[in-house]
């Protein structure tokens, strides 16, 4: 940060509802002071949704394995893992997610998959999405902004197709490219709306050359000043680990997405993941609240 | 209040106990964080952020104390029990070195069947043999440990251990400094609150530095938690031995005490807390063993200026489940992607240069070694020279 006056006339500016300028969010992406890019995401964050942190509960099923084991009761969200090649079994998995979810929230693939089963098919995307659709996918599971081409037709297709709960993420940008991401899906969102979560860190982890903390918090703090007219956003428990994902609720993550739905406690765990996840919540200083899939409080 | 503590602690004031708990309890992490920083600027000026390279050897993990948090240590007569041989160490110094690595960290369990004279001979043969490599071992709990069993006084002992070669004190087996906690764990027995502090005093006396360590997330109380920084930080006024505080996480598995791990924001809140105590102890490390690398790099932000020991080996944490790795490269690849510049430094916290991995070729690290090999049994040879005091060790030495 290059001031505390400049961090106090941000502070303010986000303490009154005021949006951040692209330079701001550039200047605060490149400052290595990350507690005040943190507290600053930490006020948005709390404007936004007070001290509530939601969780959501994920049986992940591969798509060609038996959903009726790999689903227990608990998941609020069935996703389903990897894609076949052909639509007629993309269809047939979604079919079988479906009938092991009832009405709970089935999600899966990724738009490269989309695109994928649509050249495969020799089908316009439009076309897969609407049979997907039919066949019970209510959400894709990832949308990587850094490998999508023309993020506005993608997104447009999408909510011409219905899909109206879309998560937008990033496979494998570098820091400084994912904070471009975050303000275009905030442009994104204005001009069409229907995004209803972010997942600001890589999906595809460099095992050579890891994402470092700093990286990681300060891509959380950056979505969410950057984008706060999309209401969430996630990291994922699974993925980013319970420190990593705790520390980022106080840089502005206000979701812990993909909570294991098993309750068993493996490996010598004492607890059940659902309590790991909430004990966590509240030892950040926040109240925990299970959501399922469309977002939606668990009561 | 908080906002007035704040202020206090910015204005450089020295905190009392109700103040620090008042603190730690009340203050939002992030100021808690901006305060810690402020702190380390104010004592670390030009940004630097230091590593040592060094390789933390446990000579053995036979252990009479039996602390109930302990999943490293193994009873005596146990199949699994082991002490290393001076070739073994050896080894580990040559490997050591290759990487660029300058210190010997030096700990093991309270073993009956190792003399005095073992530890002597040991340091004497690593100093002959490598003049240049400094011996950082023994903590508190192992010189109380080697003074009672050879019925020679703490003093005495230091100043032996000196004369073959000890040139730093560990700062382990601190566990947290209050009694009713320690009774608790268990290790009540392997030394008390007070006798810690005092084998601490006389180490210091006698002309060592060494660091000064605390595992939180047991039993303790948040009060208990600042009554041990407290007494750290009243030692630190008497002698100014301590180089560095070290915070980790009590890791729970496969311990007899169980239970869970705390949390992240609960490391980095402790640490912060601590920089703002202990206002009379320079450095503070990032305690990445037990927090993973990631929040290893955040407590950086949280007061840390030191990133400590590019390991090499480490067998005590990953006996209770934590198993991260970091070489040299990743540790200096996290100091300088949170915007400080690099430092190797030796135990007293001078400067030894840049990277070695700039300067040199040295092997990539992708993962810590252990003490021993998985099914390596071998008594070392040269146990033999040295009387045991157990049955079990009696035997093993008549079975040789
Ligand atoms: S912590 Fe040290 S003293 Fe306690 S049981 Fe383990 S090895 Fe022995």
């Amino acid at each position: 940060m290059t001031s505390s006056s400049t961090f106090d006339r941000l502070l303010d500016r986000v303490n009154a509802g005021e949006r951040l300028t692209a330079d701001d969010i550039a200047q605060l992406a490149a400052t290595p002071d990350i507690l005040s890019v943190g507290m600053l995401a930490d006020a948005l964050r709390r404007r936004l949704h007070g001290t509530r942190v939601t969780y959501a509960r994920v049986a992940a099923c591969a798509f060609d394995a038996s959903f009726a084991n790999a689903v227990p009761p608990v998941a609020r969200e069935i996703r389903i893992t990897g894609c076949p090649t052909s639509l007629t079994s993309a269809r047939a998995a979604v079919e079988s997610a479906k009938a092991v979810a009832g009405d709970r929230l089935v999600s899966g693939f990724c738009w490269q998959d989309v695109e994928r089963l649509g050249s495969n098919a020799g089908l316009p995307v439009a076309r897969v999405l609407a049979e997907l659709r039919a066949a019970g996918l209510e959400a894709l599971a990832e949308m990587p902004m850094d490998a999508i081409d023309d993020e506005a037709a993608v997104i447009d297709t999408l909510r011409q197709a219905g899909f109206d709960r879309l998560r937008l993420t990033v496979a494998k940008a570098p820091a400084a490219e994912r904070t471009g991401a975050m303000l275009r899906a905030a442009a994104l969102q204005a001009r069409f709306g229907g995004i209803r979560a972010i997942g600001p860190l890589p999906t595809v982890l460099d095992a050579l050359r890891p994402t470092t903390g700093y990286d990681d918090v300060k891509a959380v703090a950056i979505a969410r000043l950057a984008a706060p007219n999309i209401p969430t956003v996630q990291v994922d428990w699974q993925r980013d680990g319970p420190k990593l994902a705790q520390v980022a609720l106080t840089f502005g993550a206000d979701d812990l997405d993909n909570v294991t739905a098993s309750d068993e406690a493996p490996d010598g765990r004492r607890r059940a993941p659902v309590e790991e996840v909430r004990r966590n919540i509240e030892a950040a200083g926040f109240t925990a609240a299970e959501r399922d899939g469309r977002f939606h409080p668990v009561s | 209040m908080v906002d007035e503590l704040a202020r206090k602690v910015m204005d450089g004031a020295r905190v009392g106990a109700a103040d620090a708990l008042e603190l730690y309890r009340q203050a939002p992490t992030h100021l808690l964080g901006r305060l810690a920083d402020t702190i380390r600027a104010r004592r670390h000026p030009p940004r630097i952020v230091t590593y040592i390279i060094d390789r933390n050897v446990n000579y053995t993990n036979v252990c009479v104390a039996r602390c109930n948090f302990c999943a490293f240590y193994r009873p005596v007569g146990s199949s699994e029990g082991y002490v290393l041989g001076f070739e073994e160490i050896f080894r580990k110094i040559d490997e050591t070195m290759a990487v660029g690595g300058n210190q010997l960290l030096l700990q093991g369990g309270h073993n009956p069947d190792l003399p005095i004279a073992w530890y002597e001979d040991l340091f004497r043969a690593i100093k002959g043999r490598y003049p240049e490599l400094r011996l950082h071992a023994l903590s508190p709990p192992e010189i109380l440990h080697i003074s009672r069993i050879n019925h020679v006084p703490v003093p005495e002992v230091v100043a032996r251990l000196v004369a073959a070669g000890l040139d730093s004190i560990p700062g382990g087996g601190a566990e947290i400094l209050v009694d009713r906690v320690r009774k608790l764990l268990n290790c009540y027995g392997k030394a008390s609150a007070d006798e810690w502090i005092d084998v601490m005093r006389h180490a210091h006396r006698a002309g060592l530095r060494a660091t000064a360590t605390m595992m939180y997330g047991t039993v303790e109380t948040d009060e208990e938690r600042i009554e041990h920084l407290i007494r750290v930080r009243d030692l630190q006024d008497e002698t100014g031995g301590f180089t560095a505080f070290i915070a980790w996480s009590f890791q729970p598995e496969h311990t007899e005490r169980g239970g869970v791990e705390a949390t992240g924001i609960d490391y980095l809140r402790t640490l912060a807390l601590a920089r703002i105590v202990l206002d009379n102890v320079d450095n503070l490390q990032a305690s990445w063993v037990t927090q993973g690398g990631k929040v290893g790099q955040l407590s950086l932000a949280f007061g840390a200026n030191d990133m400590g020991s590019v390991m090499i080996e480490e067998n005590v944490v990953r006996a209770a489940g934590a198993s991260y790795c970091m070489d040299e490269v990743e540790i200096v690849t996290n100091i300088e992607d949170a915007g400080f510049v690099p430092k190797r430094r030796n135990m007293h916290y001078e400067i030894l240069g840049d990277p070695i991995f700039r300067e040199r070729e040295v092997p990539r690290m992708l993962e810590l070694a252990t003490a021993r090999s998985a099914g390596d049994t071998s008594v070392p040879e040269q146990l033999r020279q040295y009387p045991a005091r157990s049955r079990a060790g009696k035997q093993l030495r008549l079975a040789q």
